[in-house]
């Protein structure tokens, strides 16, 4: 009792600490998850918290979610638009990352090559969380996200499984390279297949119910359910997860109501926190510093490796994507390389290295070091590369619409409250006359400049016209709860009407996905007769 | 020149494919027509149900659009009409402008590369050459 009590409050102290950081991080330019693990690593310092990071509670607790989480918001059509470089990256990129940062680490460190390699399988999972906030931040092009999320989804799948088998090779010094492909290829496509029959089963069964809650707790069964079954018979769990989220985001999806999408995407958005924030805080606070002081050389050697592996592999497998006819474009090779991240998976993997192998310390700080570097020189930097390489969305013109939507804001709450003094009689006269002429001569001049600002930037125009939709549909959901409240509506019309403003709100929610529906590439001639034409 | 049709749908040349109809109307004292042609299939695969809503909205966000051209031109003193359609844009704009034997085409070059671009790479000149193959009209890209 008293050790769940313990439990429970550490739980709670580490939520809070979440949540501090979460508010914080608002004020500063720094990724949160960097953010979070800089905090763990301060509070390790200043007072070491004794947390046991397993790489079981990684894995099967935490790991899950994540990955169910990223798949299932992948659009599969995107995901096929870049599935040779995504796959390049996610087999062969894997494995040249293995043989590259193993060769260095045992020729620089001296650590055998089957315990090296399993390193730098380890190693070559990437986690691009961080990179992807600062994408959304930025509004990087949604497709090269969609790429790099892909990349870590699968190749998070196949470094798991080539770390287990250079594991098995440290510890009875055999490796059959027969055997290793064929246990590659039964592993990961076993996994493939877990998940998509999984992910397909729970789809059926959504698609014949009509009940939020169910469904979302199916979907949550299906998280955790494809990674235990999985991992039950042999497979790759975390693939399977990949193929679940991915089918149950595209598949799956069809066959729900608008509500429960939206209350399904909000659940999984915080079960996605949840998870993201205490991977990372307990990364930091996991950190020994003084051993990885003492390790100092060997985890210069690996971060030097893990560069140069990365480079080889993002340079070369982009110009092998190209002759297959998938051209990467030059600005994302770089994205690729920089914004290569390493994270939970990879600190899972190396606190999972068994006892018996050679140099194991050495290895976790190794890891350790890695994960540090990648979080906190390439995570912080990789904005800057986004614009200096071009990569960045018209931000010039949407800061500058906030700047002057802003203005126009104050001006107007500035008048109302005027107007307000003005009708309880404390401003009169030529004081009010005067001092209300400049605020609607300011107020002219400020609706004036943002109307310029459409003229300089016209594609605005039409997101203030589907943003401006956007709110009208919240405006007219929020007035069904109100008239439901207020005994206008009764519980049953309520429900149609909500569903009905719900789908509404997901018909504009996929128009603002798709760019305004201008993807050239669906709207072949085969797509279908004119549907309709009217005039206005 | 009697009658323009100018096809719009709000993106970063929008205004400069207005303005250059809105000036070529007033010029010839042509009869004007703001297209916009939205196509839910660009949305991805979805439910039947969802695509008609889909639909629905993309003709709403396209008609606010139109009204917002047409303001446009009547500021200018020329008067225009509004159509909204649904369908592939390409064939939807050929038949439109062969439909209402227009004399001219006025249509955007896009101006970002998102990746996702009806008309993007070459596609614009050989789609400028066969409506004026087909139907006659001269196409200005602006």
């Amino acid at each position: 009792m008293e050790e769940l009590l313990q439990t429970q409050t550490l739980v709670i102290i580490l939520l809070l600490v979440v949540s501090l950081v979460a508010i914080a991080v608002r004020r500063l330019r720094l990724p949160y998850t960097v953010a979070l693990v800089l905090v763990g690593l301060a509070i390790a310092f200043l007072q070491p918290v004794a947390v046991e990071v397993t790489p079981e509670l990684i894995l099967a607790l935490l790991i899950p979610p994540l990955v169910f989480e990223a798949a299932f918001q992948v659009d599969f059509a995107l995901l096929r638009a870049n599935l040779v470089p995504i796959l390049a990256m996610a087999v062969p990129g894997v494995l040249l990352t293995t043989f590259i940062v193993g060769g260095i680490v045992t020729a620089s460190v001296g650590v055998p090559f089957a315990a090296a390699a399993a390193f730098g399988a380890l190693i070559a999972a990437t986690d691009p969380v961080a990179v992807v906030a600062v994408f959304r931040t930025l509004g990087v092009p949604r497709r090269l996200a969609v790429a790099v999320e892909g990349e870590s989804l699968f190749n998070d799948g196949t470094a798991i499984v080539i770390y287990n088998i250079a594991v098995g090779a440290a510890l009875t010094g055999l490796f059959d390279p027969v055997a290793g492909v064929l246990d590659f290829l039964v592993v990961s496509l076993g996994g493939l297949a877990i998940g998509l029959i999984l992910g397909w089963m729970v789809a059926q069964v959504i698609a014949r119910i009509d009940d939020p809650l169910i469904e979302v707790t199916l979907t949550t069964v299906l998280a955790f359910g494809a990674y235990l079954a999985a991992e039950r018979i042999h497979v790759s769990g975390v693939l399977a997860v990949v193929a679940a989220g991915l089918v149950s985001g595209n598949v799956g999806l069809r066959g729900m109501s608008p509500s429960t999408k939206i209350m399904l995407e909000n659940f999984w958005e915080y079960v996605a926190f949840l998870a993201n924030s205490l991977v990372f805080l307990l990364i930091g606070l996991r950190v020994n510093v003084p051993l990885l002081l003492a390790d100092l050389w060997p985890i210069a050697v690996a971060v030097l490796a893990v560069l140069i592996a990365r480079a080889v592999a993002v340079y070369g497998l982009s110009w092998l994507a190209y002759r297959l006819g998938s051209r990467v474009p030059k600005n994302w090779r770089h994205v690729f390389f920089w914004g290569g991240l390493r994270g939970a998976i990879a600190l899972a993997l190396a606190l999972g290295l068994p006892g018996a192998l050679a140099d194991r310390e050495m290895l976790l700080a190794m890891t350790f070091g890695v994960v540090l570097f990648t979080l906190l020189a390439q995570g912080t930097t990789i904005q800057f590369l986004l614009r200096r390489l071009g990569l960045v969305g018209a931000s010039e013109g949407h800061l500058e619409r906030e700047i002057r939507w802003g203005r126009l804001y104050m001006t107007q709450a500035g008048q109302r409250r005027l107007l307000a003094l003005n009708t309880e009689g404390l401003l009169t006269g030529d004081i009010w006359a005067g001092i209300s002429e400049e605020y609607r001569l300011t107020n002219q001049q400020l609706t004036a400049d943002v109307d310029l600002l459409y003229a300089q930037y016209p594609e605005l125009e039409r997101e203030v016209v589907l943003q401006t939709r956007r709110e009208a549909l919240k405006a007219e959901r929020s007035a069904l709860r109100d008239a439901l409240v207020r005994g206008w509506l009764s519980g049953q019309v309520h429900h149609t009407l909500a569903q009905e403003v719900d789908r509404r709100l997901e018909a504009v929610r996929l128009i603002e996905e798709t760019a305004f529906g201008s993807q050239a590439s669906t709207a072949d001639a085969n797509s279908g007769e004119l549907n309709s034409g009217m005039r206005i | 020149m009697k009658r323009i049709v100018c096809a719009t749908r709000g993106g970063a040349a929008s205004r400069a494919v207005q303005e250059r109809a809105i000036s070529l109307a007033a010029e010839h004292s042509a009869e004007l027509v703001f297209l916009y042609v939205s196509d839910s299939c660009s949305c991805g695969a979805m439910s039947d149900d969802l695509a008609q809503v889909v639909e629905d909205e993309l003709r709403r966000i396209g008609r606010s659009l139109l009204h917002i051209a047409h303001v446009r031109a009547n500021e200018q003193g020329v008067e225009a009409d509004m159509v909204a359609k649904c369908g592939p844009v390409r064939q939807t704009i050929l038949d439109f402008v062969a439909e209402t034997q227009a004399d001219a085409l006025v249509i955007g070059a896009p101006r970002t590369d998102t990746g996702a671009q009806e008309f993007g790479g070459d596609s614009l000149p050989v789609f400028a050459k066969q409506v004026t193959e087909e139907t006659g009209a001269e196409v200005f890209i602006v």
